[in-house]
């Protein structure tokens, strides 16, 4: 035997004796620990989100805008989830407007970080940081794999500022629920913050909307007071509309502020004539905004444009296999300040797998 | 070089036991067939469950269109590993009914 103790196997339990053999015993059981009850679970943690290109052209100064936004969500039993979603993007220009050499930054900023609790299903409460519910589109099309026009409305800014992402709490849940009509509520509160890519801002609001599935229509507003520096309030409405027969998507949304008040109004069409056509021709989206802002009493930060503009919108998506969208489209902005063209390209990948190794099938 | 052996074992460890633990349940095993005077009614029996869960999965089509349609297509593919976790993360976003995350979730993972 004593071949075997002065051996290989003699080295292996002499390293047992050694303080750093407890410390990787302790590793490797937390990591069978974890990986164990994770993938146990049915529910196992998931790595979501996109990869885009953008390339952009605004009244004639090209920027190129590459970006990845990974959304990791985190189930944790039945009742309890954390969800993220940051935005990380360089943003490459000509360092003198349209000429001279590019040069580019990297902007990064966590959208949401949250912990949900699901107490039932009137109820969730949530703590962090989440995406502020006013009207639909912070919430909804702020991710770029999803919305149908690459540049946000101009009234985006109005019940969303600083940053569009609030740090605080929240309750929202679906108050009642029937085949043909529900109604749901969001309400929140939130703290200031200035920390870098924390950023948020003192407010209070909520939304109440409702949904009719079997019309495809769904109508809502929104309140939010301000409240910091000076406040003042900011109200809003939404209404969206999908006809069952038809691939068509009609979205639209009005919001007021002290600072200006506005609407756009979208419709997107699938060429098809049904919902979920992957034919070469369903796979084709064309797309059209139209939008109104009337400036108010303007202030500083508020992110809105200085005078009056109107802007309308033309685009096409087309939606490839495997989750890659191709789209351009062309926009027109008319005001005071100078009438511009917008030009925009895009190409995005919406992934989405397992966030555990050893995982994939 | 021990260290690193160690570890590497222990990784290998944790991705095999993420690996085995992480596979979709093996289906149940079809129930042997027993000859007995009940056979046509327990056949009718699994017929209408068929029916039933036929009738589930379209009515969740219907409100997946409905309310994840709203904001976008249906994903390409989702794993059975994922899906339950996509549907948590949607009940929060969409503020899905309880019964329409049961319904869709029939259709998506049926």
């Amino acid at each position: 035997m004593n071949w075997l103790w002065d051996g290989e196997l003699g080295a292996w339990l002499g390293f047992l004796k050694d303080g750093s053999l407890q410390k990787l015993l302790g590793i490797t059981l937390l990591m069978l620990w974890t990986a164990s009850g994770l993938c146990a679970q049915e529910n196992a943690p998931i790595l979501s989100g996109g990869v885009q290109f953008l390339s952009s052209t605004v009244g004639g100064n090209t920027f190129f805008q590459p970006a990845i936004a990974p959304v990791l969500v985190v189930p944790l039993g039945d009742h309890w989830l954390v969800e993220s979603r940051a935005d990380l993007r360089g943003f490459i220009a000509h360092d003198s407007g349209s000429t001279g050499p590019y040069s580019g930054q990297f902007i990064a900023s966590l959208e949401y970080l949250q912990l949900d609790y699901i107490a039932n299903p009137h109820l969730t409460v949530t703590v962090g940081r989440f995406l502020t519910p006013f009207n639909i589109y912070d919430e909804r099309f702020t991710a770029f794999w999803i919305r149908d026009l690459q540049d946000a409305p101009i009234i985006f800014p109005i019940g969303t500022r600083p940053t569009g992402s609030n740090n605080g709490f929240m309750f929202r849940g679906v108050v009642t629920a029937h085949p043909t009509w529900e109604v749901n509520y969001t309400a929140y509160f939130s703290v200031l913050s200035t920390t870098e890519n924390l950023q948020s801002g003192r407010t209070a609001g909520g939304r109440i909307g409702a949904f009719f599935p079997m019309a495809g229509v769904e109508v809502g507003a929104s309140y939010q007071r301000f409240l910091q520096d000076v406040n003042y309030n900011a109200v809003g409405a939404y209404f969206t509309w999908q006809p069952p027969q038809i691939p068509l998507d009609v979205r639209s949304e009005y919001a007021h502020s002290p600072n200006g008040q506005g609407y756009w109004l979208e419709a997107a069409y699938h060429f098809s004539k049904v919902r979920g056509d992957t034919s070469p021709l369903g796979r084709l989206q064309g797309v059209a905004r139209i939008q109104q802002f009337f400036k108010g009493t303007p202030a500083p930060g508020d992110s809105l444009p200085a005078v009056d503009t109107n802007r309308f919108d033309f685009g096409l998506n087309y939606y490839l296999p495997h989750d890659i969208r191709v789209n351009g489209s062309y926009g027109r902005q008319y005001s005071s300040a100078g009438n511009a063209n917008t030009w925009e390209a895009q190409i995005s990948y919406r992934f989405l797998f397992p966030a555990l190794p050893g995982v994939f099938k | 070089m021990r260290i690193t052996l160690f570890a590497a074992s222990a990784l290998a460890l944790f991705v095999i036991c993420a690996d085995v633990s992480g596979q979709s349940p093996a289906p149940a095993s079809a129930p042997a067939k027993k000859q007995s005077s009940n056979a046509k009614p327990a056949a009718d029996q699994t017929q209408a469950a068929k029916s039933t869960a036929t009738q589930e999965q379209k009515e969740g089509e219907r409100r997946f269109f409905a309310n994840c349609g709203r904001c976008h297509n249906p994903p390409e593919s989702i794993s059975p590993r994922e899906v339950k976790a996509v549907m948590q993360h949607m009940r929060v976003r969409a503020m899905l009914s309880a019964q329409d995350e049961e319904l869709i979730l029939k259709y998506l993972a049926p």
